[in-house]
């Protein structure tokens, strides 16, 4: 069995085997992380993930200067550029959060996209419904509540079983995703719903939410109240977790269940309620789109893959509420800047900022080693060469 | 039932599986090593375009699969860098993947959006001769193309390696336990590294099969159209076994195909949407029941799926 191998001795264990050991390119935890490390780090991931997107972009024949020019320019230049930037990273914003809460415990909920869905379907039947009779600001609140309770009802099964069965959250919220999809494209195209506007008929559509359930949008910009909705939400979730008993539970939690048990934490309840947390802050995000956004249930502009993208911003932002909001105003930037860069001369497809969000992604995760290891070059000698084990 | 509207709707069937049978078998592959690589629908995608552009550009049915191959294994090849030596979450590695194949998929056919393949390019039937003539089995297996027949022997070959040999018995004790293997001598992350790869491949061919054989153009939208993420489930479905998941890829391919036969066939009481949400629920519904009677252990989940495996920090 123990057949020698190339770059180890046979009988690890044995005595003097760490001295023996050939040096190699290795990674030893970080004690500490320096404020420069931490801001170096996604620097070089992002000019990395530009790299090698100027590289399919010359390979197709289109400058990449000028394309990253036109995308500055379009996102961050100008202020109805940032006013734009700031409507896409409202929404995530809040799928970001969802991710966080759930992946702070390591619970995976991949199905924010879906609970987004279900979310926009309640707060646009509620609009549909009662928006008329009532004023804005009952109609908002109506609105998100509505939305945070579709979310819910969308990951309630998953976490029920995950809570009670221990069934893998992974694949059903995933599922659900798909699901959920198929649902809102039933009830704007293959049905006669509530949803669907009468009057549309050889194109279906959704139908309008009446002006009284409309999300208030700020001067001439369409940045809308779900901005503020959302970043009262990161402030929030902030403050559960760090100030809070809730958030105190969590942290156990998410370090270990068997501790968490121990400690005497109903690791069932919360487990329950921090995905029911995820999937209402999902959905807050399905309501605000509709609210402030498409004002209809309209799928072609909800599935934009803003529950993935979530998933994307809390990751990158290392699970920190306020980098959630930065890190979303960067991406919400990038996925701007794709319209504008379809009016170029050479007519640059925009699925470039697609293509961009996933290259700053992989870098930024693979980077993301340099802050938790320092790398430790084949030349240097490591601290505990011949000590410990070699006794 | 009409005895060969049967028949045409189980050989259908059999086909759109094929795709599904594929990716999924990579993924059970790249599972058993203990990775979990969520980028199917990604590395399927960019396995598609690659395909399309190569098919068009040469017009050989082989080369423009190798390529589809090429791209898979390349998505896979970052997964597992990423996840491997890097140590990266698997989960948002593999949605990474997806976004990242999706994005660079769609950029690349953006010119090709909806031109047909180069018709000598096409993947054509390939009746098994004697075996076609049997009564009913024979319209719903050997009137297939090559890519259906290989599908079983790869089957067979993978269930072979996993369960009978030694590379293969390395291969599940790196998956369930990779402190054990590397005490054993076993190099983990190299093994790891190599399934990740081949199961990569595999998720490419599924993606060329799609373009060569199933879609009639490339779309974006319409050439994978969440199979990917189907095949994820079908592992856990068919409990990381290959033959369960070739048999569980049919069933699939059904439930796919049900839809369109029953609205030819004048069903119009369920809504097509339903229908096509079958499949994902009855996933959904036979994973709760798995665990529910707690078999999901004993059907076997590679115990170290989706962690990393660091020998200093074991």
């Amino acid at each position: 069995v123990s057949a020698p191998t190339r770059d180890r001795p046979p009988a690890a264990p044995a005595a003097g085997g760490a001295a023996r050991r050939p040096r190699r390119l290795a990674l030893e935890p970080r004690q500490e992380v320096s404020r420069a490390v931490l801001v170096a780090v996604p620097v070089l991931a992002v000019l990395l993930a530009l790299t090698v997107s100027a590289l399919f972009l010359r390979l197709t024949g289109h400058d990449p200067l000028t394309v990253y020019r036109v995308m500055v320019r379009a996102s961050f230049a100008s202020r109805f550029g940032i006013a734009d930037t700031l409507v896409s990273a409202t929404p995530l914003i809040l799928t970001g959060l969802a991710a966080l809460v759930s992946f702070r415990v390591k619970l995976w909920n991949i199905g924010a996209e879906g609970q987004l869905y279900l979310g926009a379907v309640a707060a646009a039947g509620v609009a549909l419904l009662v928006g008329e009779r009532l004023p804005t600001s009952v109609n908002v609140v109506l609105m998100i509540v509505a939305g945070a309770l579709g979310g819910m009802i969308w990951i309630a099964i998953p976490a029920l079983a995950r809570a009670w069965l221990r069934t893998n959250e992974i694949i059903t919220t995933l599922l659900l995703n798909s699901v959920a999809l198929l649902f809102i494209n039933w009830l704007i195209f293959g049905s006669r719903s509530i949803w669907r506007d009468p009057d549309s008929g050889q194109f279906p559509q959704g139908h309008r939410i009446p002006a009284a359930a409309e999300f208030p949008r700020f001067g001439t910009t369409r940045v809308h109240l779900g901005l503020l909705v959302a970043l009262l939400a990161a402030l929030v979730i902030w403050f559960v977790l760090t100030r809070t008993r809730f958030g105190f539970r969590m942290r156990v939690l998410g370090d270990s269940e068997d501790a968490a048990r121990y400690a005497g934490v109903p690791v069932r309840g919360m487990v329950l309620a921090v995905l029911l947390l995820s999937g209402a802050l999902a959905g807050i995000a399905g309501a605000a789109e509709v609210g402030g956004l498409s004002r209809r249930l309209d799928p072609a502009s909800l599935a934009i893959g803003l529950g993935y993208a979530g998933i994307i911003v809390a990751a990158l932002a290392r699970l920190n509420p306020g980098g959630v909001v930065l890190v979303a105003v960067l991406l919400g930037g990038v996925r701007n800047a794709g319209t504008a860069l379809q009016s170029l001369p050479d007519r640059v497809p925009m699925e470039v900022a697609v293509m961009l969000e996933g290259a700053i992604l992989l870098f930024a995760l693979g980077s993301e080693v340099l802050v938790r290891y320092r790398i430790r070059w084949p030349w240097e000698r490591p601290p505990d060469d011949d000590g410990g084990e070699a006794t | 039932v009409n005895d060969s509207v049967l028949a045409f709707t189980l050989a259908a069937a059999v086909a759109a599986g094929t795709p599904l049978a594929l990716a999924a078998l990579g993924e059970l592959v790249t599972e058993r090593a203990g990775i979990l690589n969520l980028g199917v629908e990604g590395m399927m995608l960019l396995g598609a375009v690659t395909t399309f552009l190569v098919a068009s550009a040469t017009g050989s049915t082989a080369l423009a699969m190798l390529a589809g191959a090429a791209a898979g294994a390349a998505l896979a090849l970052a997964h597992a860098m990423l996840s491997i030596s890097l140590r990266a979450n698997q989960i948002v590695s593999g949605l990474a993947l997806v976004i990242f194949g999706t994005g660079l998929s769609t950029y690349l056919g953006r010119p090709v959006e909806g031109v047909p393949l180069p018709p000598g390019a096409r993947l054509g039937r390939w009746s098994l001769p004697w075996l076609q003539d049997l009564p009913f089995v024979g319209r719903v297996l050997f009137q297939q193309d090559l890519v259906v027949y290989a599908t079983w022997v790869l089957t067979a070959l993978i269930a072979l390696y996993l369960f009978r040999t030694r590379p293969g018995l390395s291969l599940r004790a790196v998956g369930e336990s990779p402190a054990t293997a590397d005490a054993m001598g076993l190099r983990v992350n190299a093994i790891r590294y190599v399934h990740t790869v081949a199961g990569g491949v595999l998720c490419g061919v599924a993606g060329a099969y799609l373009i060569l054989a199933r879609v009639p153009a490339w779309s974006q939208a319409a050439t994978t159209n969440g199979i990917g993420f189907i095949a994820i489930a079908l592992v856990v479905f068919a409990s990381w076994r290959p033959w369960r998941a070739l048999v569980g890829a049919y069933i699939f391919g059904l439930a796919l195909r049900a839809n369109f036969a029953l609205q030819a066939a004048g069903v119009t009481a369920i809504p097509a949407e339903f229908l096509a949400m079958a499949p994902y629920l009855l996933t959904i519904l036979v994973l709760i029941a798995l665990s529910a009677s707690d078999l999901r252990h004993r059907a076997g989940a590679p115990d170290a799926l989706g962690l990393a495996y660091v020998r200093e920090e074991r």
